[in-house]
């Protein structure tokens, strides 16, 4: 296995910077820089995530962990460097080119999302929320796709209710749908908006495990950001860190627990004072 | 001065997004067919919808063309012409602005609404992500249902207004009957319905392309706010709009 590179001061992202494991990568992040006028969001991020992993990218709120999930799925472009998933870089596509697009969508359609507040089709019940995917994306006969639609909602823990309406359902229970939504294709990617936000922590651990049943019987790639500590120590195999726009900790949790690097500590120990500034 | 500079620079950048947007919707419109569900619930909104509003203001305004009329056709005796009035009047200008005016500020809103509330919670994002066109499956549903509706309310403004307009003159005004109906038949041709009716469809669907820009283009940190901005774009824009639309209309029709 190649040597993991923990970086300790976050500045320069060369090459091999922030790699995880040497299985054959799912998503490379090579040199990546996102501003906002004058906010610089993303500063040179690089790293590598391998293919069957469970990564989660912690960081204080603000230092660019949506934007890096929504680069992974051209939703953003960044300003420079390349989003390489699969080997194709989607970071070079052009949306507005049919070709590219299609490109991009067929990249897309490896993926699933999990959004911070669910993002629920609002005129749809829960059954054709989790069902829109797959009408849209397979040949599947109506039958098959109830079958599975429900196969996913009781996955999730939850049975009955198929005909109720987002509006109608508690915070746990959007997140759970959209969770079934995210793996209804059963992609390779499943990308997750802290998903532990806005839930009691039972429901959070429930959610995370969740995510650890179907990463062991799908073998789905997850990447996960989040600023829950304990979601991240409990989910993760592989943890990198952001903080004020750099990728200052990236490797294998047990190895980043190992190195002990101060904005990782100060993170997870609750600390006020340390690199991680609140601006 | 630099202030004025700037104000152009964002009005000249928003034109041209909105030009981009709409080249970009009418092409998916016409390319792509929309989702069937996805249209029908679009068109039972903006017609059926519009419907309860739309009959209670034609009737208003079709009897108050009567009264209104009757006032000033008096004084020389020309009370008979109520009918030529609330014909050309009524048919040619005012019952399809007015549907257009108040049906297109209602479905212009909702479709304003529903598309920047849908932006604001991700669910554009998620089209986007499940490599879904948003164009499609959104927008061209919502472009087509105005388009078709908003003929319909026009016909259906035509038919009702000048409905209450000849219940006004014959029951409340004690006219002829026949006489207020040979000078509707005289001065109102079919082409007269048909004309309000294709201002209906040019202006539904601006009303709709308009709508659904203000909507889809807000930003989702823009939250609330945004949607209740984006609305009232919605409206005034399209109101505007469907006024100066019609006198041009009316100009090359009737000029």
């Amino acid at each position: 296995m190649a040597k993991t590179e923990i970086q300790t001061h976050g500045l320069g992202s060369g090459p091999g910077a922030g790699t995880a494991g040497d299985a054959a990568p799912a998503v490379v992040l090579e040199n990546v820089s996102k501003s906002f006028g004058d906010h610089h969001v993303l500063r040179g991020v690089s790293l590598t995530i391998r293919r069957g992993s469970i990564t989660v990218m912690l960081g204080p709120s603000g230092t660019g962990k949506s934007v890096l999930l929504r680069c992974l799925v051209g939703l953003l472009k960044p300003d420079t460097g390349r989003v390489l998933v699969f080997g194709e870089d989607v970071a070079a596509l052009d949306e507005t080119k049919a070709k590219d697009r299609e490109k991009l969508f067929a990249i897309r359609r490896r993926f699933g999302m999990l959004f911070q507040d669910g993002a629920l089709f609002d005129d749809m019940t829960v059954y054709d929320n989790v069902a829109f995917p797959m009408r849209l994306h397979t040949d599947l006969s109506e039958a098959e796709i109830r079958e599975r639609v429900i196969d996913k909602l009781h996955r999730v823990g939850l049975k009955g209710g198929e005909q109720k309406f987002p509006a109608e359902l508690s915070g746990g229970m959007r997140k759970r749908v959209a969770f079934a939504r995210a793996i209804a294709l059963e992609p390779d990617i499943v990308l997750c908006d802290e998903p532990s936000s806005g839930l009691d922590p039972v429901m959070s651990a429930t959610l995370d495990e969740l995510i650890m049943e179907m990463h062991r019987s799908l073998g789905i790639t997850f990447i996960i950001i989040s600023h829950d500590t304990a979601e991240a120590k409990m989910v993760a195999d592989t943890i990198g860190m952001l903080a004020n726009g750099h990728l200052v900790a990236f490797g294998p949790k047990e190895e980043v627990f190992r190195e002990d690097h101060p904005a990782i500590h100060q993170f997870f120990a609750r600390e006020t004072q340390g690199p991680i500034k609140v601006v | 001065m630099s202030k004025l500079a700037a104000t152009i620079d964002a009005y000249w950048n928003k034109g041209l997004a909105f030009l981009r947007f709409a080249a970009h919707a009418l092409r998916t419109q016409l390319t792509t067919l929309p989702p069937r569900d996805a249209f029908v619930s679009q068109f039972v909104d903006a017609g059926w919808g519009s419907l309860g509003l739309l009959t209670m203001l034609t009737i208003f305004a079709g009897l108050n063309l009567s009264v209104q009329s009757y006032g000033s056709f008096e004084r020389f005796g020309g009370q008979d012409l109520i009918g030529m009035f609330a014909g050309i009047g009524g048919v040619r200008e005012l019952f399809p602005v007015m549907a257009a005016v108040v049906c297109g500020a209602r479905i212009g809103a909702n479709l304003a609404a529903s598309l920047a509330n849908m932006r604001i919670s991700e669910q554009i994002d998620a089209f986007e992500v499940m490599a879904v066109d948003p164009m499609r499956f959104l927008v061209a549903p919502r472009l087509w249902a105005a388009t078709l509706a908003l003929p319909l309310l026009c016909g259906y403004a035509d038919f009702i207004g000048l409905g209450a307009s000849y219940l006004g003159a014959v029951y409340q005004l004690d006219l002829d009957p026949g006489s207020f109906l040979t000078q509707v038949q005289d001065q109102v041709r079919m082409v007269d319905v048909f004309a309000g009716m294709f201002k209906g469809l040019l202006m539904g669907w601006m009303v709709a392309i308009i709508a659904c820009f203000h909507g889809y283009t807000v930003k989702a940190s823009d939250g609330a706010e945004g949607v209740g901005i984006s609305t009232n774009l919605a409206i005034v824009h399209g109101a505007v709009l469907c006024i100066v639309v019609n006198l041009l209309l009316s100009w090359v029709m009737y000029g």
